[in-house]
C-alpha cells in the first residue's frame, strides 16, 4: 500500500511539475495574485531554479513533513490547512453517502429479487441503468431546480447560509467538527452495541442489547444537541450545516443506488437458486430468516466486491457534487484550484484526493474478508 | 497430414504445423471457426500468407456465428433498445452535412458554433411606471439596462423585445440559445463529438487492454505483477479527478481527451478482466500443444490469446464508451476541455447564464443536452449488457 | 443425552400391525411451465413405516425427486397437486398451513440432498447451521452446553471429528461434507429421512463406506428412510422395500429382495440387466434403448410402450394399473405373467438380508 501511495505521489509530481507545455514557473510567473516582491522568494523557495531531480526529492520530503507548500489563489496561505479545513467535510460527504446508498440499493435489490424475481426485468434494468448513467452535473443541478426552485424544500448550494451565520459566536468549521465527532462518537457505540449484540450468547439478550442500546445512542445523541451547554449553543448552526448536506447527499446517492440496486437484485436472484437455500427452508427456518440470513447473506459478497471498485467511482461523484452545489470540500477545490491555475493547491488536493481512494479501497478489501470466509487466511487446514 | 502454413511475417522455430493446429484452436467462441478452418484445410489447404489473411478466414466464418448471436441477442430487449438510440443519434450525427449540403440550412445561421439567428422572434413589452407582469411589461431601468431597447422609449410605448434564448419554432424546432445559435445544430453536431470521442477512447482501451491482458496472463512472473499492479493503482484513482489535474496543465482537445481515457482504461480494469480471460484459455491444452509444437509466445499471444479475448474485449468497449461519454460531458461542463461542440459545453453555457434554475421556463436549453448525454451513455451500457448474454451463456435466461 | 427408543425395539409389534408413518396415496404433481402444463408425477401410492428403509428408483427425470420434495412441501412455486393426497402419521402434509409444514420440517421428516457440495451456506460453520436447525425445533431452546455435546454425539454418529463443528464447509472435503449433512439431517430426530441421491458425488470408497453407515444408524436409531436414487446397486444393499418409477408412474413395488430375484416388469428388469457384473460368466450388456418421454407429451397407454421389448397393441391403448403379484408385490404391466417366466435377474449384488 505505501508502495502505491509512493508511485501514486510521484506521478502526481510528474504530472503537473515534469511535463512540457505550461510549466509551474512560467504559470506562477504570470499569476496576478502574487505580489511581485513575493515572486523570486517564492520562486526560490519552491526551487524551480533547482534540476528536477532535486526538485523532486524536495517534494517528496516537503510533502511528508506536511508542507506542501503556498496557495497561489489564497496566498499566503498555506496548502496544508486549507486542505486540514476540507478533507473531513469531503470525508463526511463520502461516508454519508456511501453508507446510505448502499444500505438503501442492497434493501432495494433483496426486496425486488425475493418478491417479483424475474419479473419486470428489462424496465427494472432500464431504468437503474438510466439513473446511474444519467449526467451528473445536470441531473444536480435538475434537483436543485425541483427541491430548491419549485419547491423550496431545501437551500440553493453552500455550506451554510451566510445570513443566518451573520452574529454567530462560532466559526464554521467549528460548528462542522464539532458535528463531526459527536456523530462518529455514536457511530462507533452504536457499531460496538452491534458487535456485542451478534455476539450475544442467548439471541433473545442480543435482540435486547442491539434495540436498547440503539435507543440509548439515539437518545444520547438527541440530548446532546438539546441537553449540553455546548450542544444547545450550537444546535441552530449545526441544523443550517446539516440541512445543507441533504441534497449534495441526496444526490450522490440518487445516482449511484441504482448500481448496487442492480447488482443486488441479480446476485440474490443468482443465490436464490441455490441448492443451501432449499436446505435452509427445508430446515423449517421461516422465509424472512432464509431470506435474511441465507440469500441476501451470501447475496451480499459480489456486492461487497463491488464496494472497492465504487471508492473511485463516488469521490469523483463527489468532486462533481461539490462544484455543482459549490459545496465547499475537496472536489470543489480540487476543481477550483485547476481553473484558478493554483498549482500548489491543485496538487495538494489531488493528492489527499488520492490517499483517501487508497484508504477506502484498502479499507472496502477488508471489509470483504471479512465477510467471506473463503478467502481468509486460517490458521488450520 | 501436416498441415503447412508459412507465416512469413513470424519468426517460427520448428515444423510449420504451429499454424494447424492454432487453426483448431483458437477461443472458445470461434472455436466452430477454427475448427472448420483445419477440417478445410484438410481437403484443399489454403496457404495462409500472412496474419492478415489468416484473420480474414476466420472471419467469414465467424460471419456464420454472428447469425446465431444475432439471435440470441435480439431476444434482449435491453440491447435492442440500446441499439436502437445509438441508431437514431448516429443519424443525428450524420443530419447536419445533409442539411447543410442540400442548403436546408444556412451555415450563417445553423452553424452550432458561429451560427446567429438574426431575426428572433419577439414579444411585445410594453413601457409601464412600476413593473407588474415581467413578461408583457418593462421598467425605466429594464431600458436602461438593456442596450437593445432603444434608451428613448416612453411609457406607455411598446416595444418588440427579440427573445434570445428563443423558444422552439418553426425556424429554430428546439429553439436558439443565449448567444443565438439553432439548439437542434448543437444537438447533431454534439453527437458527432461524442461518438468520435467514444469510439475513439474505446479502441484504443480495447487494443491495450487486450495486448496487457494476453501478455500479462502468457509470461506471468515480474511482467504480470507489474501490469497488474498498475491496473490496481488506475483502478484505484479517482478517474475525473485525474483527469481534471492532467487538464490542468494540458489543454485538452477531443482526441487528446480520447487518447488519455483510451490509456487509462487500457491499462486498468479492463486489463485485468481481459487477463483472466486470458489465463483460462492459456490453461487449454491446445495451448500446451502449441506450445510443444514449437510456437512462440509471440505466436500463442497473437493467434491464440487475443482472439479468444476479443469477444470480451468487444464488450468491454461498450462500456468504455459509456464512461468516456461521461467524462468528456463533465470535463466540457468544468471549462477544461478545448471543443467546438458539445452537449458539457451546452449545459454549461445554459448554467453559467442562470439560465439552469429556470429550467422550467427554458427547458430547450435544459433538457435536450442532459437528456443526450444520459441517453447516449445508457445506450451504449444497455448494448453492452445485452452483448454480455450472448457472449456469456451463462447469463442466458435458463 | 436422551434418546427416542426406535420403535421397532419398543413393544414387539409385528411387522404387519405397525402404523405406516408415511402414506401416498394417488399422488399428482404438475407443474404450470411457459410451455405448457408438465405431469411429473401420475398417481403415485406407497407407504413406509417407522423403521423401514425404502428405495424409489428411477432414471433421471422419472419425478422421482418432485416427490420427495413435495414429502416436505418443499416443490417449486409453479407445482400444483391436483388430486392425492401424502399422509404423515394420518394428517394430509398438502391440506397443511405454512406453520404447520415449517414444525414439520426436519423435527419430523428432515433430507439429505444431492450434492453436499452447495447444500451448505459458504459464509457460516457448519456447526453453526446445525445448531441453527436444532434451534428452530427445540422447544425449549437447548442451551449453549447442551447443543455442543449434542453436536458432538452426532458428529460420531456419521465418523466425524468434532471440531467439525467449527470449520467452514469449503474447508472440508466432500465427504465430510456429506457425513455432515447426514449429521445435520439427524440433529433434530426425525422420524424419516429423505436420501436424495446421498453418494452419487461421491467416489467409490466413500460410498461404500457411508452407506454401510447410514445403514447402521438406521437401524441403531430406529429411522425410517426413504432413498432415492438411479443406481440399483446401492439401493440394493440398503433397502427393504424397493419401488420403480418410470415417466412419472410407479411401475414396480415390492421387498427389495423380491423385486431383485424375480423383476416382474420388463423396465425393472433392463434396469437391473444393464449393471455389469463383476462376479459370474462374462455378458454383454444389455442396454435400454432410447429416451425417457416428454413429459409434456407422455405416450398413450403404457408410458413404457415405446422402449419395450414386449409391448404390444394394448399396451399402446390401455394403461395397465397396478396390481399384486406376489405378497406385497405390485406390478403395472400387461405382461407381468411372462415376466415371471424369466428367471432370475443377472444381477449378482448382495441383496440386503431386513
Amino acid at each position: 500500500m505505501v508502495v502505491l501511495f509512493f508511485v501514486f505521489l510521484t506521478v502526481t509530481w510528474f504530472l503537473l511539475y515534469a511535463l512540457p507545455g505550461d510549466s509551474v514557473a512560467q504559470q506562477f510567473a504570470g499569476n496576478p495574485n502574487i505580489p511581485p516582491e513575493a515572486r523570486q522568494v517564492a520562486l526560490e523557495r519552491l526551487g524551480l531554479d533547482k534540476s528536477p531531480l532535486i526538485q523532486f526529492r524536495d517534494y517528496m520530503t516537503d510533502f511528508f513533513r506536511g508542507d506542501l507548500g503556498v496557495s497561489f489563489s489564497q496566498y499566503p496561505r498555506p496548502v496544508i490547512d486549507i486542505i486540514a479545513e476540507r478533507l473531513p467535510r469531503t470525508v463526511v460527504l463520502f461516508l454519508t453517502a456511501m453508507v446510505t446508498y448502499y444500505w438503501a440499493g442492497f434493501l432495494a435489490g433483496k426486496y425486488l429479487a425475493w418478491k417479483r424475481g424475474r419479473r419486470g426485468e428489462t424496465l427494472i434494468t432500464v431504468s437503474g441503468v438510466g439513473l446511474y448513467t444519467v449526467f451528473m452535473p445536470w441531473f444536480a443541478l435538475m434537483l436543485i431546480w425541483l427541491f430548491s426552485v419549485q419547491l423550496d424544500l431545501l437551500p440553493l448550494s453552500k455550506f451554510l447560509d451566510p445570513v443566518e451565520w451573520r452574529e454567530a459566536p462560532f466559526a464554521a468549521n467549528q460548528v462542522f467538527m464539532r458535528m463531526f465527532w459527536v456523530t462518529v462518537t455514536a457511530s462507533v457505540v452504536l457499531c460496538a452495541v452491534g458487535w456485542a449484540s451478534a455476539r450475544a450468547v442467548d439471541r433473545r439478550w442480543g435482540r435486547l442489547l442491539r434495540w436498547g442500546g440503539g435507543v440509548l445512542v439515539i437518545a444520547g445523541f438527541v440530548g446532546y444537541w438539546y441537553g449540553t451547554q455546548p450542544g444547545q449553543a450550537m444546535r441552530v448552526y449545526a441544523g443550517d450545516i446539516a440541512y445543507h448536506l441533504i441534497l449534495p447527499v441526496m444526490t450522490l446517492t440518487l445516482v449511484n443506488f441504482a448500481g448496487v440496486m442492480l447488482l443486488t437484485r441479480s446476485s440474490m436472484l443468482d443465490t436464490m437458486r441455490e441448492d443451501f437455500i432449499l436446505t435452509a427452508r427445508a430446515k423449517g427456518l421461516p422465509e424472512r430468516v432464509v431470506r435474511d440470513r441465507h440469500a441476501a447473506r451470501t447475496a451480499l459478497l459480489p456486492v461487497a466486491t463491488s464496494l472497492t471498485l465504487a471508492v473511485a467511482t463516488v469521490i469523483d461523484g463527489g468532486v462533481i457534487t461539490e462544484t455543482v452545489f459549490s459545496w465547499p470540500g475537496m472536489g470543489q477545490i480540487l476543481v477550483s484550484s485547476v481553473q484558478l491555475e493554483d498549482i500548489p493547491l491543485a496538487v495538494g488536493a489531488f493528492s489527499f484526493i488520492g490517499v483517501l481512494a487508497l484508504i477506502g479501497h484498502f479499507v472496502a478489501d477488508m471489509l470483504y474478508g471479512l465477510l467471506d470466509p473463503r478467502i481468509r487466511v486460517t490458521e488450520h487446514g | 497430414m501436416a498441415e503447412k502454413l508459412e507465416t512469413a511475417s513470424e519468426v517460427d522455430q520448428g515444423p510449420q504445423t504451429v499454424g494447424g493446429i492454432g487453426g483448431i484452436g483458437g477461443g472458445d467462441g470461434v472455436a466452430g471457426v477454427g475448427g472448420g478452418t483445419a477440417a478445410g484445410g484438410g481437403a484443399a489447404g489454403p496457404v495462409v500468407t500472412s496474419y492478415g489473411s489468416w484473420w480474414r478466414i476466420r472471419l467469414s466464418l465467424l460471419r456464420r456465428s454472428v447469425h446465431d448471436n444475432w439471435v440470441i441477442f435480439r431476444r434482449n430487449r435491453m440491447g435492442i433498445a440500446g441499439l436502437v438510440i445509438i441508431g437514431f443519434w448516429m443519424l443525428m450525427a450524420v443530419m447536419p452535412s445533409l442539411f447543410f449540403a442540400t442548403g436546408f440550412w444556412n451555415r450563417a445561421v445553423y452553424d452550432p458554433v458561429t451560427g446567429l439567428e438574426t431575426d428572433p422572434p419577439t414579444r411585445t413589452v410594453i413601457m409601464v411606471e412600476r413593473v407588474t407582469d415581467p413578461r408583457t411589461e418593462i421598467d425605466r431601468r429594464a431600458v436602461l439596462m438593456d442596450g437593445r431597447i432603444p434608451s428613448d422609449l416612453g411609457l406607455g410605448d411598446t416595444f418588440e423585445l427579440p427573445l434570445q434564448p428563443a423558444p422552439p419554432n418553426s425556424r429554430h424546432w428546439l429553439g436558439t440559445d443565449p448567444l443565438g445559435r439553432d439548439v437542434l445544430s448543437q444537438l447533431m453536431h454534439g453527437a458527432r463529438s461524442s461518438f468520435f470521442l467514444g469510439i475513439l477512447a474505446a479502441t484504443v482501451t480495447v487494443v491495450i487492454a487486450t495486448l496487457v491482458g494476453s501478455v500479462a496472463a502468457y509470461y506471468g512472473g515480474v511482467i504480470d505483477s507489474l501490469l497488474m499492479r498498475l491496473a490496481d493503482l488506475l483502478i484505484m484513482i479517482p478517474g475525473l479527478a485525474l483527469l481534471i489535474v492532467i487538464g490542468s496543465v494540458v489543454t485538452f482537445q477531443l482526441w487528446h481527451l480520447a487518447m488519455v481515457i483510451g490509456i487509462l482504461s487500457g491499462f486498468g480494469g479492463t486489463a485485468v478482466v481481459l487477463k483472466s480471460q486470458a489465463l483460462a484459455v492459456k490453461v487449454k491444452p491446445f495451448v500446451d500443444a502449441a506450445r510443444v509444437a514449437g510456437g512462440t509466445g509471440r505466436h500463442i499471444v497473437l493467434y491464440h490469446l487475443i482472439p479468444s479475448v476479443m469477444p470480451l474485449s468487444v464488450l468491454y468497449m461498450m462500456f468504455t464508451v459509456t464512461a468516456a461519454i461521461q467524462s468528456e460531458a463533465v470535463l466540457s461542463f468544468l471549462g477544461l476541455l478545448n471543443v467546438d461542440t458539445s452537449w458539457g459545453l451546452m449545459i454549461q453555457l445554459a448554467h453559467t447564464q442562470g439560465y439552469l434554475l429556470q429550467a422550467g421556463e427554458f427547458w430547450w436549453l435544459v433538457f435536450p443536452a442532459g437528456l443526450a448525454v444520459t441517453l447516449l451513455a445508457m445506450a451504449f451500457f444497455l448494448l453492452g449488457r445485452g452483448l454480455d448474454e450472448v457472449i456469456n451463456p451463462r447469463l442466458r435466461r435458463r | 443425552m436422551e434418546l427416542r427408543t426406535p420403535p421397532h425395539l419398543e413393544a414387539e409389534v409385528p411387522a404387519e400391525q405397525r402404523l405406516p408413518l408415511l402414506e401416498v396415496d394417488g399422488l399428482v404433481v404438475r407443474y404450470t411451465t411457459d410451455a405448457g402444463d408438465v405431469s411429473a408425477v401420475e398417481d403415485v401410492s406407497f407407504s413406509l413405516s417407522g423403521g423401514e428403509a425404502m428405495g424409489l428408483v428411477g432414471e433421471s427425470g422419472c419425478g422421482k425427486t418432485s416427490v420427495a420434495l413435495s414429502l416436505l412441501r418443499l416443490a417449486p412455486e409453479n407445482a400444483s397437486y391436483p388430486s392425492g393426497s401424502i399422509r404423515w402419521e394420518g394428517v394430509d402434509i398438502l391440506g397443511m398451513s405454512s406453520e404447520e409444514v415449517r414444525r414439520l420440517r426436519w423435527s419430523e421428516m428432515s433430507m439429505v440432498f444431492q450434492g453436499a457440495m452447495n447444500a451448505w451456506n459458504p459464509v457460516y460453520r457448519v456447526g453453526h447451521q446445525i445448531r441453527e436447525a436444532m434451534d428452530q425445533h427445540f422447544e425449549p431452546r437447548l442451551t449453549a452446553v447442551e447443543a455442543d455435546r449434542r453436536l458432538a454425539w452426532l458428529f460420531e454418529l456419521v465418523g466425524l471429528d468434532k471440531v467439525t463443528a467449527d470449520r467452514y464447509p469449503h474447508e472440508l472435503s466432500g465427504g465430510m461434507r456429506q457425513r455432515a449433512l447426514i449429521a445435520m439431517a439427524l440433529s433434530c430426530e426425525p422420524k424419516l429421512v429423505v436420501a436424495d441421491e446421498p453418494t452419487t458425488a461421491l467416489d467409490v470408497i466413500v460410498q461404500a463406506q457411508i452407506l454401510r453407515e447410514l445403514k447402521d444408524i438406521q437401524t441403531d436409531l430406529g429411522l425410517a428412510i426413504l432413498y432415492i436414487s438411479h443406481d440399483m446397486a446401492v439401493i440394493a444393499q440398503v433397502t427393504d422395500i424397493l419401488a420403480v418409477m418410470y415417466a412419472g408412474k410407479l411401475v414396480e413395488s415390492g421387498p427389495t429382495r423380491e423385486v431383485f430375484r424375480h423383476p416382474r416388469h420388463p423396465y425393472t428388469h433392463l434396469l437391473l440387466s444393464s449393471v455389469p457384473s463383476v462376479v459370474g460368466p462374462r455378458r454383454p450388456p444389455v442396454c435400454l434403448d432410447g429416451v425417457p418421454p416428454d413429459p409434456l407429451d407422455p405416450p398413450s397407454g403404457c408410458r413404457f410402450h415405446p422402449r419395450c421389448p414386449l409391448a404390444t397393441r394394448r399396451c399402446r391403448q390401455e394403461e395397465p394399473p397396478l396390481e399384486p403379484v406376489g405378497p406385497e408385490h405390485l406390478v403395472a404391466c400387461w405382461h407381468s405373467a411372462e415376466m415371471s417366466g424369466m428367471g432370475e435377474s443377472r444381477l449378482d449384488v448382495k441383496v440386503s438380508g431386513g
